[in-house]
């Protein structure tokens, strides 16, 4: 029985590391910040949840009470923090570099400017 | 976890967590060194999930939850003032 938990463990630590990996590529590589935050508050936050799983299954009451707050509060913080970031970049008119991009709002992209307005 | 997967995991969220570094210094715009900067809080919290799980110790997770509290105040304001000029 320990041995199967510990082949789980392993497995979804592995699955954690490679979605993690994905992520941080994905931010390195993508054009434009709308969608690197796609790529950062998706799959980064994915390998979290994966990891924490493996610590859950082997932990004792305090770990694993520890481990679901923290992926409860990530969970609700993550999102937020993506369209906060993705709000800033439109309000400074950050260019949109993916091809084929559509911007559907009434006022339309910003000139980039080097000072912030309201 | 077996000892191998630990040792093979943090060695390369340390390479992921140097990327993230790389990236904070290295980009042009200042929304994209927060949001670098995001990425490399979540690989802290992940980094400390593993330690705790190893050693067996809740108090890594403690850290982690407060690291993750911070971080999403952090970028919160950073990204508010980068945007609006103002916080609130």
């Amino acid at each position: 029985m320990e041995l199967a938990i510990a082949i789980i463990q392993d497995a979804l630590v592995i699955l954690g590391l490679v979605i993690m990996t994905i992520g941080v590529y994905g931010v390195i590589r993508f054009p434009d910040i709308y969608t690197r935050v796609h790529a950062a508050s998706k799959a980064v936050f994915l390998g979290v949840i994966s990891i924490l799983l493996a610590t859950v299954l082997s932990g004792g009451a305090d770990v694993v009470l520890r481990a679901i707050l923290i992926g409860v509060f990530l969970l609700l913080t993550t999102p937020v923090a993506a369209h906060t970031i993705a709000q800033a970049a439109y309000q400074r008119g950050e260019p949109m570099k993916t091809p084929g991009a559509i911007d559907e709002s009434e006022s339309g992209l910003p000139e980039k400017s080097d000072e912030p307005r309201d | 976890m077996t000892d191998v997967v630990f040792f093979v995991a943090v060695g390369w969220m340390t390479l992921l967590f140097s990327a993230g570094v790389v990236l904070v210094i290295r980009r042009d715009s200042a929304v994209d060194r927060i949001q670098a900067l995001d990425v490399l809080s979540l690989i802290l919290v992940a980094l400390l999930v593993l330690f705790a799980d190893s050693q067996e110790s809740s108090y890594y997770l403690d850290v982690a939850l407060i690291v993750s509290l911070l971080s999403f105040v952090a970028i919160i304001a950073a990204a508010r003032y980068f945007g609006r000029g103002r916080i609130f």
